[in-house]
């Protein structure tokens, strides 16, 4: 009676390939609105976490109820039959390594040091109370989205690559390559999405659950566990994943996957110390405040820390980001990076825009489109461009460096950031000048200004400056509309009041 | 299906383990509602209240000359019909002196400290709860306070000092040039707000008196303002409507300002000027530094905006006490 088990593949190769083909049609500039950031969406380990450090569930994020109350019916289900990451693991230990029964007996006992990812959770959600927002560093749905964005793309063909991207696909590799020794490690020791889902667990009304009277001990089942959750002993339902092996495996169909079944639950708590949750919680509470005291992500505007355009404010903004990477393989432009010192420790992993890979595209709004959680928040393009008649969106201001400068450094013509400037009428306008050079031949010049009340920060001018290494022109972040003290200039009069 | 080892299980144990789920996800789920949406993404901000009172009737300001500075603010305040007038049972009233310096009262670039301290008396005795005394200073807020004398006369008079850190910034919906910029937040709790700058000549704005002394109640950023300043301190004054406008003569700084440092810049004047007409005060100030008031660009900008009038006539003055 094997339905159960291959209904449970079918699921698992739909929801991989639903999750790649997604991220594929993401970073590869389809152009139609798909649903990206669903799997995100549905992720009740960032909606807690957000809802601890923000005080608030963005939007789609309740979505996150749903799969929190089919738990609470069906397990741990989320882990064995869609989680993505879950799923690569299992085919990773599955290929990587042929066991024989006696080492599969051996690898699927439960462990005493599994119980750390409650650890992480705890951990997790305490700095986020302390309002550091870091659970996506290990969430599995931001690790394989991080990792494929850092680890696939880069070196399909006409790829771009990401600098940094190393340490995305380290954790990836590490976590595939794990399985080769111990099958689905990460979800059984670190994970804390499955943590959070195998508390719930431990009131789920659908459980598995052994006839003791037929059972003959040969422990085919635990030979063919993936939770290592022991259905032989004292079955622990906050770490099985329903993948159904044991009722498969089960030569005497002693083991059931059924609703109520009749055995009172065991007592499942989870194998941990309170000492441990409790240390947990204190390297937290005294980890998040150094942090955000010295880590260097919140204090005054840092010029290279230029945000997607909608960010909201720094605070506000790294209490929401879960570092899904969904906004930086969304950028056409290849704009959007990874920080990896950019944003101080807190806001490793956040997106910035670096100009000299890319720049921020006029009239695009797919990182605030794509963005699970409204870090960055949705624009229409009017509303980014300003033709709304508000003040368009800014990121930042560009700044001419003379000596740099073809036409004011060096007497040699070029026109090349004012010609790219977007805006209407340009930030970037020229003045021309007839100089003469060492020769004493007069040389007719368009020296660049900018005007920062017109300017956007959209960077294509630094992108394309035909200076090398550091442009010509380059932005800072000042003048961001998000940060209104990040302003160097006066707010322009609006109608009614009358400058002097 | 059936399966020779599933045995049911009694009622009351299922309907136990059901309701344990159902409490579970009702908790999740009430919370996660609870969290739904609820703040609204753009940080909020404060409205700036109105702290006049409508006293119509009383003259838009006093004169009040004498070499005892505290004498010279009983008397002003007399003649406005008294501090009652102003402060009520119970108020919270913010003193905004002007602290910007660490500088000696002798140097005349802080209010003198005796004319906060009367204040703060005056305040207290017309019963007011809590007399705060702030500014966000541009030197060292400590040394600002402690040196001008500002700091240690406030305090020995009651009154509740709040220096650097303890001064917390909240935005504010203005809009202008300050727009975006925070306020201190005792200022946004105050009942009564008495402005009392000093008379200091000033490079960009001719004269800093007291709707210019609005600069103090302002966060990063304000320096921005100086872009376009009569328009901007016109800008601050139609937010922050005051109770009363002390403008302190006792020394003034005429020039090198506003912080000066040298003692021949400063001019004894021993008087100060007391009312509810902010435009006519600075008016009275403006004059003091030898200005014609509405060649200063911000008293006429603020005038033009129907502020209050720029005419240092409609001071009755009332002589040396």
């Amino acid at each position: 009676m094997s339905w159960g088990r291959r209904l449970r593949i079918l699921y698992q190769a739909i929801f991989l390939l639903l999750f790649l083909w997604l991220l594929d049609r993401l970073a590869h500039g389809d152009l139609h609105d798909l649903p990206y950031a669903a799997f995100h969406h549905a992720d009740p380990l960032s909606m807690i976490a957000l809802s601890f450090a923000a005080g608030v569930i963005p939007g789609a994020m309740i979505w996150g109820l749903v799969l929190i109350g089919l738990t609470l019916i069906f397990g741990r289900f989320f882990c064995g039959w869609i989680c993505p990451l879950g799923t690569l693991q299992q085919l990773s230990s599955w290929m990587l390594s042929p066991r024989s029964r006696r080492e599969s007996l051996t690898v699927n006992r439960y462990r005493r040091w599994y119980a750390t990812k409650y650890g992480i959770l705890v951990f997790l959600l305490v700095l986020a109370l302390a309002g550091s927002l870091q659970a996506g560093l290990l969430d599995p749905l931001s690790v394989l989205a991080r990792g494929i964005g850092a680890a696939v793309w880069p070196v399909l063909p006409g790829g771009r690559s990401l600098p940094g991207g190393w340490l995305a696909a380290g954790l990836l590799f590490g976590i595939l390559l794990a399985s080769r020794w111990i099958p689905r490690l990460f979800c059984r020791a670190f994970c804390p999405l499955g943590a959070l889902l195998g508390f719930f667990a431990r009131f789920s009304l659908f459980r598995i659950h052994r006839e003791a009277a037929a059972c003959t001990d040969c422990q085919l089942c635990t030979v063919a566990c993936q939770g290592a959750d022991e259905p032989l002993g004292e079955h622990r339902v906050g770490e099985c994943v329903v993948c159904l092996n044991c009722t498969v495996s089960c030569p005497e169909h002693a083991i059931t996957y059924g609703l109520l079944p009749p055995a009172p639950p065991a007592p499942d708590r989870p194998d941990l110390s309170r000492r441990w949750l409790l240390g947990s919680a204190i390297a937290a509470l005294v980890v998040g405040p150094v942090v955000e005291a010295t880590g260097g992500g919140r204090s005054a505007a840092r010029p290279d820390l230029i945000r997607p355009p909608g960010a909201l404010p720094e605070p506000e903004f790294l209490e929401r980001c879960v570092k899904c990477s969904l906004c930086q393989q969304a950028c056409p432009t290849g704009a959007i990076q990874p920080a990896i010192f950019q944003a101080g420790v807190e806001g490793f992993w956040t997106p910035v825009i670096v100009p000299r890979r890319g720049w921020c595209e006029y009239t695009c709004t797919r990182c605030g489109e794509v963005c699970p959680t409204q870090a960055i928040t949705r624009l229409t393009p009017a509303r980014k461009t300003g033709t709304d008649g508000q003040p368009p969106v800014s990121i930042g201001t560009a700044f001419i460096d003379r000596g740099r400068c073809l036409p004011w450094g060096m007497d040699t013509p070029c026109i090349v950031c004012e010609e790219m400037c977007p805006t209407d009428p340009k930030a970037i306008w020229l003045e021309p000048v007839t100089v003469r050079r060492s020769n004493a031949t007069p040389v007719r010049l368009q020296r660049p200004h900018v005007d920062p009340s017109r300017c956007i920060g959209c960077a294509i001018c630094e992108n394309r400056c035909p200076v090398g290494s550091a442009a010509a022109i380059r932005i800072s972040s000042t003048g961001e509309t998000r940060d209104p003290l990040n302003n160097m200039l006066l707010p322009r009069p609006t109608q009614g009041e009358r400058p002097q | 299906m059936n399966d020779p080892y599933r045995h049911p299980i009694d009622r009351r144990e299922a309907l136990l383990r059901i309701s344990a789920a159902l409490a579970a996800g009702g908790a999740v789920t009430a919370g996660g509602i609870f969290f739904h949406d609820r703040r609204i993404v753009s940080p909020s901000a404060r409205p700036v209240p109105d702290w006049r009172t409508d006293e119509a009737h009383l003259p838009p300001g006093v004169i009040a000359r004498g070499s005892d500075p505290a004498a010279n603010v009983r008397r002003a305040l007399d003649a406005l019909g008294g501090v009652d007038r102003f402060v009520a049972r119970g108020h919270t009233v913010l003193i905004k002196p002007n602290v910007g310096w660490d500088r000696l009262p002798e140097q005349a670039a802080d209010t003198n400290p005796q004319v906060v301290a009367e204040l703060v008396r005056l305040s207290l005795a017309a019963g007011a709860r809590r007399v705060i005394v702030a500014d966000i200073s541009c030197n060292d807020p400590a040394r600002s306070f402690e040196h001008s004398g500002i700091g240690p006369a406030a305090r020995a008079a009651g009154a509740i000092v709040l220096v650097g850190p303890k001064i917390r910034l909240v935005r504010t919906r203005t809009g202008g040039p300050a727009a975006g910029l925070e306020v201190m937040e005792a200022l946004l709790d105050a009942d009564r707000v008495i402005n009392v700058p000093v008379v200091k000549q000033h490079s960009l704005s001719l004269a800093t008196l007291g709707m210019k002394n609005w600069f103090g109640v302002l966060g990063r950023g304000r320096a921005r303002l100086h872009q376009n300043i009569n328009h901007s301190i016109a800008e601050l004054a139609a937010t922050f409507r005051p109770t009363l406008t002390v403008i302190d003569a006792t020394r003034i700084l005429t020039a090198n300002g506003p912080q000066g440092g040298s003692l021949a810049d400063v001019r004894e004047v021993h008087a100060l000027a007391a009312g509810i007409d902010p435009v006519a005060c600075d008016a009275w100030g403006a004059t003091l530094l030898g200005l014609e008031p509405r060649r200063v660009g911000y008293i006429a900008a603020a005038e033009g905006r129907g502020l209050g009038r720029a005419d240092p006539r409609l001071l009755e003055d009332l002589g040396t006490a």
